[in-house]
Parts: structure tokens; sequence; C-alpha cells
């Protein structure tokens, strides 16, 4: 699904070029679940930003479905937005004078989903996150976790084929972080999602299937985690 | 999506009351001063458009140099009355030509008198000839266009005349006995058409018009002129440049026949490629043409200039509150850039917004026009209206057109710089490359204390030449003196002043409100010199209060006053050099005689006209009463201040001599205070205006501060941590500020002393240009924006420094 290329990333200033990312090349198949590991300024926020297309690399090649996607025009690039990449943010930046509901509804609308299927669609995510009673409130009058279930139900909306997310669970207390990270595994191998997320956390690493080790903008190790484990039912 | 929008719009403004209320306010109220410019702009436009049929009437124009006010030619809106026949006889084109009265500033009252009842005083009742309903298209409620004027002694009413004077327009052969100056007999007119009023304004308005017959013809002696209104309407499709050119040859060959009977040569009065001149200009730009004088537009340049700076300061706010709130926005942008949001749909988004926020502002704007029109209307002497507008329509889309543009203006960079913003920064938390825009801020800034500070200024200064006007020595005591608008008669005169308490009665051709110059060209010592001739009765002088310089003034103990001495001012004397008194100078009379006249004192200078004419060099001379000094002023002094209940006697006597005419008069303090009240009204609107400027100024720089406190929240913090003082953090706000400001006061006082200097040379009597109100100005300006910065910045330095530093 992910084909990336000798992917190198860097900043020059007064004529010296300062690496953010070097000789990155990976694949990441479809239904994998993968967490990108690393100290700070490591450069894996980069990586993860060059996958959801908000970067560009200074060389190399990405493939996504395919397609040469290394530079790619606003239309393209929202295209792909639109139907295929969810973002899951650290912040969760939901839209503050919009409520539950209406976030949610947002990427419908940018879809161009018709009203009554993007109505079921809510009600369905609403339900699956048990978060029902919340639909009219605003993201300030929620606890975090339920702010960040907010997120991947809006993530989720307009079903897309993988998610990425920059540490999902960073401003969260541990119990709402696992209760979240089960949620990813869930998605991941009940309905199939690709799931990236970057974490510094190895515990949360353990919930995916793929471990990619960055220090100092190369990827110094990726190995299968150990023990796939179930963490109990959602 | 265009719903969700509008909500998330109307979510924002809800959050942001306060700023919204700057912003739509301030709007409004720009909007506002917009709008009445625009309205008054319509209603000047509107002249003569009531009718389709106007498109082919015209009014004559003749270049001569009857009647101007510097005895020189000009094109005149009155015209040889023969060129009325010209047009008739020679000119294929012309469908109808009609004659009608000018006005005549000073005296244009009718009275009317109805059957037995008390005569009632008219204005605008003309004169015109059989042929003024065939040019202009009335629509006639009663009787017809073609036959209304069809005989003489015949008078057309307007609708609301008719229902003033009789309460219907069912009026159709009664007879109003019209006396046209107070020695008329009065004719008796038969009512034999009422007229609706036009929708829009007339150039040519009338109350009625009569046919007397006096219209009808031409002074048969080719030296005697009858000047009036004329008007031509033409076939459809005529081409003026055309018809003009063979209308000039035609007025040659009139003015050569007209001058042979002169015996004059035609060639002695054009040579050197002067040329006689007459043309046609269509209707509707009458108004907008008036000879000799600056047209509305033109008056009215430095008002639209105002209030399109009003608006644009009002707009300067607008744009600066919404990049300043931008911060607050960005992560929204980010966000929606991620869930698939093109960056066209957001810029939609943010216009929608400023849109939302201006159509409140325009119908906060009508509410406020409807509030305010009222004064406004008083103030301008026009009658104005919103809802009751023949334009309605015009209006609307004007409007509209407002509202998109302002719309635009407001919106059009805060969108760009929102939907511009970089996904990946702000959703990281990082807004330093958010702040965008900070040096346009500071520009729009400088801009609106420039137009602010040039404001204030311009009152500081505007306030001293006007109370230096108001306060000068007029040269004449223009206390307990009445002008009645009348004829000197000996009858009359010699009644009042019988009467005790009043001083003295008299007539001069030269009075504040009512001056009628005569230039004349006198020979002193080989020179000759340029002079306005003023008549005077005796006690003339006396009886204004001028002030002798040297010599004496007229006198009943010297016989020969009444021939031939006269009385110079102090501008004429200055011309004739020192030493003049007891001197003689001679002047060549129309037969070719020299006449010598003796100089026997010089009188200051005193004021007839406004402040903005010098005083001619004047002669003044008594003649045997009457000839030349009928213009209409009888002058009356009182001695005292209380003479209510001397008018009172006067107008009995009045109306024993005069019964058919009302008495009119005008007290010289009024006349006074009607030269000043152009110069008044104009100063009570830049005051009304800088208040306004000034004040959203400031709003938008309260505003501002409070956003720059916000955002240097973190700043601030750590240097309370470092051990900054409150009074530093409010210094260290408010030095931005102050920065901008003083540049502002730099860049206005060269604007500020150009345009006053302008403003200021348009008196021939004024102040010299002074220095304070600039440093004033530059103190007010300061200190009202480092009270409002300040109030924002103690908040942000008061506020612990934990708050801001424990989150990122």
């Amino acid at each position: 699904m992910i084909e990336l290329k000798n992917i190198e990333k860097y900043y020059s200033s007064k004529g010296i070029k300062h690496y953010v990312l070097r000789h990155v090349t990976t694949t990441i198949k479809q239904g994998e679940f993968v967490s990108i590991m690393g100290p700070s300024g490591s450069g894996k926020s980069t990586l993860l930003n060059i996958l959801g297309m908000l970067e560009e690399p200074t060389y190399g090649t990405f493939e996504f479905l395919g397609e040469d996607v290394t530079s790619l025009n606003e239309r393209k690039r929202i295209e792909l937005y639109r139907n295929h990449i969810g973002f899951v943010f650290q912040a969760y930046h939901l839209i503050d004078e919009m409520t539950v509901y209406e976030n949610i509804e947002a990427p419908l609308l940018y879809k161009k989903v018709g009203s009554s299927e993007r109505a079921s669609r809510i009600a369905n995510l609403l339900d699956k996150f048990n978060i029902v009673a919340k639909k009219d409130l605003f993201p300030n009058q929620l606890s975090g976790g339920q702010q960040q279930l907010v997120g991947i139900a809006r993530a989720l909306a307009t079903q897309p084929s993988i998610i990425l997310a920059d540490e999902p669970t960073g401003n969260l207390q541990s119990a709402q972080a696992e209760e979240i990270m089960q949620l990813f595994q869930k998605l991941n191998k009940e309905e199939g999602i690709t799931i990236i997320q970057v974490t510094h956390s190895e515990k949360n690493a353990t919930y995916g299937n793929r471990i990619l080790n960055i220090q100092d903008g190369v990827i110094k190790e990726d190995s299968p985690t150990q023990a796939p484990q179930m963490g109990g039912v959602v | 999506m265009f719903k969700l929008n509008l909500k998330i719009a109307w979510r924002n403004l809800w959050k942001n009351k306060v700023y919204a209320a700057i912003n739509i306010g301030g709007l409004a109220l720009g909007l506002t001063a917009f709008v009445l410019m625009l309205l008054y702009i319509n209603h000047e436009e509107s002249y003569d458009t009531w009718s389709p049929d106007l498109k082919n009437v015209y009014q004559i124009r003749e270049k001569h140099d009857f009647f101007t006010p510097d005895n020189k030619e000009h094109w005149n809106e009155i015209s040889n009355s023969r060129i009325a026949n010209l047009i008739r006889t020679k000119l294929p084109q012309a469908f109808a030509v009609t004659k009608v009265d000018n006005d005549w500033d000073f005296s244009s009252v009718y009275s009317l008198k109805i059957d037995n009842a008390n005569p009632v005083v008219i204005n605008k009742i003309k004169d015109s000839d059989s042929s003024f309903f065939h040019v202009f298209p009335y629509h006639f409620l009663q009787g017809s266009a073609d036959k209304a004027l069809e005989n003489k002694n015949t008078i057309v009413l307007k609708e609301s005349l008719a229902i003033k004077l009789f309460g219907t327009t069912k009026v159709l052969g009664k007879t109003v006995n019209v006396v046209r100056w107070r020695s008329d007999k009065g004719s008796p007119l038969t009512i034999t058409g009422i007229v609706a009023d036009p929708k829009t304004p007339q150039s040519l308005s009338f109350n009625a018009i009569t046919r007397t017959g006096d219209k009808d013809k031409d002074p048969e002696n080719p030296t005697n002129n009858n000047y009036c209104f004329l008007y031509a309407k033409l076939n459809k499709l005529s081409d003026t440049l055309v018809i003009n050119q063979t209308l000039q040859k035609l007025y040659i060959d009139l003015k050569k026949n007209l001058l042979g009977g002169q015996k004059q040569r035609y060639n002695d009065l054009y040579k050197d490629g002067k040329l006689p001149g007459l043309k046609l200009i269509p209707i509707e730009t009458v108004h907008s043409t008036p000879p000799y004088k600056m047209n509305w537009f033109e008056k009215l340049k430095p008002v639209i200039a105002i209030s399109a700076f009003l608006l644009l300061i009002s707009v300067i706010n607008f744009i600066n509150l919404a990049t300043a709130q931008s911060v607050q926005r960005a992560k929204e942008v980010g966000v929606k850039k991620v869930l698939g949001c093109y960056k066209r749909q957001l810029t939609w988004q943010f216009l929608i917004e400023s849109a939302l926020q201006s159509i409140i502002s325009l119908f906060l704007c009508i509410i406020l026009i409807e509030v305010v029109l009222p004064a406004f209307n008083s103030q301008f002497n026009v009658d104005l209206s919103f809802w009751h507008n023949a334009q309605l329509l015009t209006m609307i889309a004007q409007l509209a057109g407002l509202f998109v543009l302002v719309t635009l203006l407001a919106g059009l960079y805060p969108a760009w710089v929102l939907s511009n913003y970089n996904p990946v920064s702000v959703l990281k938390g990082n807004y330093e490359n958010v702040l965008r825009g900070i040096a346009l801020r500071n520009v729009l800034v400088v801009f609106q204390f420039v137009i602010s500070v040039t404001f204030i200024i311009s009152i500081g200064i505007m306030q001293m030449q006007s109370r230096f006007m108001s306060n000068k020595d007029l040269g004449f005591e223009r206390g307990n003196l009445i002008n009645i608008k009348s004829n000197y008669e000996d009858n009359f005169a010699e009644r009042l002043k019988k009467i005790p308490g009043i001083e003295y009665v008299a007539t001069t051709t030269q009075v504040m409100g009512n001056t009628f110059n005569v230039p004349e060209e006198v020979k002193y010592k080989g020179n000759s010199i340029n002079l306005n001739t003023v008549t005077v009765t005796m006690d003339a002088l006396p009886a204004l209060g001028v002030k002798v310089i040297q010599g004496r003034i007229f006198s009943k103990e010297f016989k020969q006053d009444t021939v031939n001495t006269v009385v110079l001012n102090e501008a004429a004397a200055n011309l004739f050099g020192k030493n003049i008194i007891g001197q003689t100078y001679g002047k060549v009379d129309w037969e070719g005689k020299t006449n010598i006249f003796q100089i026997v004192g010089i009188i200051k200078n005193y004021h007839n006209e406004g402040f903005d004419k010098s005083v001619l060099p004047t002669v003044y001379k008594v003649t045997s009463l009457g000839g030349t000094s009928n213009t209409n002023n009888l002058l009356v002094r009182f001695n005292t201040s209380q003479y209510k209940d001397l008018i009172n006697k006067i107008e009995k006597q009045w109306k024993v001599l005069y019964p058919n005419f009302p008495m009119e008069y005008t007290s010289l303090d009024d006349v006074f205070s009607k030269s000043l009240e152009d110069n008044d009204r104009f100063m009570n609107m830049i005051i009304l205006f800088s208040i306004v400027s000034v004040s959203l100024s400031l709003l938008g720089l309260f505003a501002l501060s409070t956003f720059v406190a916000k955002r240097r929240t973190k700043e601030i913090a750590v240097r309370k941590v470092l051990g900054a003082s409150n009074i530093q953090i409010v210094n260290l706000l408010n030095k931005s500020f102050l920065i901008l400001v003083i540049v502002a006061n730099l860049i206005s006082w060269p604007i500020a002393y150009i345009i006053i200097k302008k403003w200021l040379d348009g008196f021939a009597y004024r102040i010299d240009m002074p220095v304070f109100p600039f440093f004033i100005a530059t103190l007010i300006s300061i200190i009202i924006a480092v009270l409002t910065v300040s109030i924002q910045a103690r908040k942000a330095a008061v506020t612990n420094p934990v708050n801001a530093l424990k989150y990122e």
C-alpha cells in the first residue's frame, strides 16, 4: 500500500544541510498496524507528515496505492484526504466552534456524502464509540479521552483505508490511553484498517504488529512486535 | 456546508462579542455616513429626470456680460428673449420654444389674492408664454397642456399650491389676483390647469406658471433687450452638435442685425477672434452646470472624500481585527485542510463571515439613517428620504454594490491570510509564522491615525477661523438694523421717520444680503481707475453706522452733495493715492460728456458679502433718490434693541399704503449669520465626522491592543518571572503603538497643512496659519492612544504568570 524509496529530508541554512531523514526505504502493506518510535527530534513526526502528504521529501519517491504521490497538487492531495486518509492528533484538534456531531460530520460534507447517508454513518459512529449523549456538546465540554474518541470517530467517518496518528495518547491519562489503543487494535483487526502511529511509549507500540525504530533520521530497526496480544475486549 | 459555515461564523461572532460589536458598529457608522452621501448625490443627480420626454428638452445659453457678477462675459442661463423667435422661425428641428421668467435673488415673491381674503405671499410664480407646456411634459390633473395657456391672463398651478390655497385641485375657472411687486395694480388671472408635482426635483422649479402676455413679444427698439430663460423641445434624434453649429450661424446674423440697428459695428465688438455664442444644453445637465458658480459636485467633493475616508477607517478596523483574530482560527483551518477541504472553500467560508458582519452593519446603517435623516435634512436644507425615494430601486442596487464592495475590501485579505495557513505548523501548535500581516496592520493603524490627526488639526484651525470671522469688525453696525424688501418711497419713508425710536430710513444699492454692483471707470490725474459705484440716500451711510476715516460723509448742509460729491472707501482711496480729500476726478458719461466729482470723505471698508470676497474699491454717491438706487432695499435703523413693537408700527403704515402686498424684511444680524451659515454647516459636519473617525480609530486600537496583549501573554509572563514590574510591562506594550501614533502625526502634519492652507486661501479675510493646533492634535492623539492601550496592557500585566506558562 505504501512504498517509500530512499526518502531524504533536509533543511539547508547558510549552505549547511541539516538532515531530518536519510535513506528511508520501507514498504507498508494493507492491514498493518505500524508504530514509529524514536527519541525526540529523531524525525518520526516528519516521516508521518510525509506519509500524510503534509510535507514533501527533498529527495526520494513515495508511492501510495501504487501511485507516485511524491509531489501532488492540492486537488489530488485533497482527493486522497477525502477518500483514503484519516488523521488523529495528539492535541485532538477538534474544531472548537462545532459540536461533536458537526465535527464528525465535517469530513462527510467535504466528501459530499448525501444527507441521509451522512446521518446514518454519524449515528453509527456515535453509537459505536458510546458518545451518543454527547453529540450536542462542544469539545471544551468533554474530557481529553472523550475528545480523542471524537477525533477518531471523525477520522473514521469517511471510511478511510489508513489512519495516521501522531502521538494519539500523548495528552491522555494511562487508563484513557489504554482504551484508545485497544480501539485502534480492534479497528485494525476487525475492519482491516491500516494504522500508522507515532509514539513514545513502548507499551503502546506493542498494540501494533510492527515497530519502526528511527534514530537521527535513519531507520535503525524494523521488527514485528514480540507477542501480539489482545488486551481484553473493548 | 453553507449552513454549517454560517453557524460557525455566528458562533465565532458570539464568542468574540465585544470585537464583533466594534467591527459591526464601526462599519455601520462608516456605512451610514457614506450612504447619506449616496442619498444626497442621488438627489442631485435626479434633477430633471422626472419624465422620459425631457430627453428632448434643452436649455438655451447665451454668452454675454449682462448682469454677471464680475461684469465679464459668461455662458448665461438667461438669454436675449429675441432668440426664442429666431429658433422658432429658423430652426426646423425645434418643436417648441418657450420663454420663462428667471429668478431674481432678492425679490421673487408675488402676492396672491383670492377674492377678498388677505393676500398670501407665494414664491416661484413664473411668467411664460403659450408654449411652456408644449416644451415641458407636465402631467395635467385638470385642464390640458394644449389649452391651458392658450389665452392671456391665465395661470396654471401645481397640485401642491392648489391644495395649499384652496384645499382641492378642482379649481378650474376660478380667478386669482396676482400682484407682482408692491406698486403693481395686480392682474386677475383665470386658473386653466393643475399639474402634478413631479417626483424628482426640477432645475426650473415653479409653484405656478402665468401667462400675462408680457412674454409674448420682444422689445421693439433694438437697443432694448429682455433677458429670460429659454427652453426648446427638439425633434427626436436631433444631433445637438450640428444644431449648435447652425444656431451659432443664425445667432451671428441676428447679432449683426441688432448691432446694425444700434449703429454699432459688429466688427468693433467682436474682434481678435472673439465670437458671440449661443448653444443648447440638455436639460438634465442644467443643474450640474450652473454658470459662474461651483456645481454641487465641486461643493460636495470634500464631503464625499471625508465620508469615503470614514468608511475606509471602519473597513481598516475590520481587517485589523480579523487578521489579529486569525490566530484563534488557525487550528480550524489546519484541521479542515487535512479533512479534505479546498483552500478555495476556506476562502469562501471566511468571506461569508465578513459578509455576515457587513450585512448586519448594513441593516444597522439603514436604521441609523432613518434616525439621523431628519437632522441631516435640516442641516443641509434638503428633503431626502430613504424609503419614500423615487429611486428606491437604484438605491437598493447601490446598497447591494456597497455590500459586496465592503465585504470584499474587509474580508478578502483576512480570508486570504487564513486560508493560506500551513496545516503542519499550525497543528503542531506553532503559531510563529501564523502571525502574518503585522506589517500591514501597522500600516493600517498609521493610516487611521493620519486621518484622525488631520481631522483634529483641521477642527482646531477651522474653529479659530470661524471665531475670527464672527468677531471681525464688519465696518458697519449690524445690530438694530433691518432691511425691508421695498424701494425707497418718500411718502412711506416720511411716515416711518415720524415713529419714535426710528433713527434713520435710507436706501442703498449695496448692503449685506442684497448687493448690486455697477462698475465704472474714472479719470484721475491722467490715470484711469476702475471703481464699483454705490448709490445711496443721504442717510444711508450713517444708518449703516460706517466709520469715517478722513473728511466727512454726506450731509444735508452741503447742497452739492446731491450733485457731484463722492465718498470713497479705503480700498478705493488707496487706488487714488494720498491727500485726496477735496480733489476732483472726471467721469465720462454715456453721452460722451465729462462730469467732475469731488472727493469729500473716506470711510472704512465695510463688508457686504461673505469673508471669502475682498471688499471692492467703491465710490458712494447720492443721487436725487430713485434712479439706480431702486434695488429693493429700505434700511431702517432703530435706536433701541427692543424693536419688535416698532416693526408692528411699520407694518401698520405699510398696510395703509400697500394693502395688496405683504411686507417682508430681514434683520442685518440674520443676514450676517446667514453669510456664516455655509461655513458653520461645513464645520459642524467636520467636527461630527472627526469625532466619529477618532472614536472608530480608538475602538480599533483598543481591540488590536487586546489581541497583541493576548499574543504576547507568554512573553509577558516570562518577563514577569524575570522580574519586570507591572509598569514596565505596560510601557512595553505602549511603546509599540506609540511609535505608530507618532509616525502618523509626522505624516499628517504636512497633509493637514496643505489641506487647511487651501481652505484658508478661500477666504479673503483669514487668520495666519497657527502652529499650536498641530501640537495639540499630537498631544491629544498620544494621550488617548496611551490611555486606550494601557487599559488592556494593565490587564495583561497583572495576571499571574503561572497561568500563562502552565500550558504550551
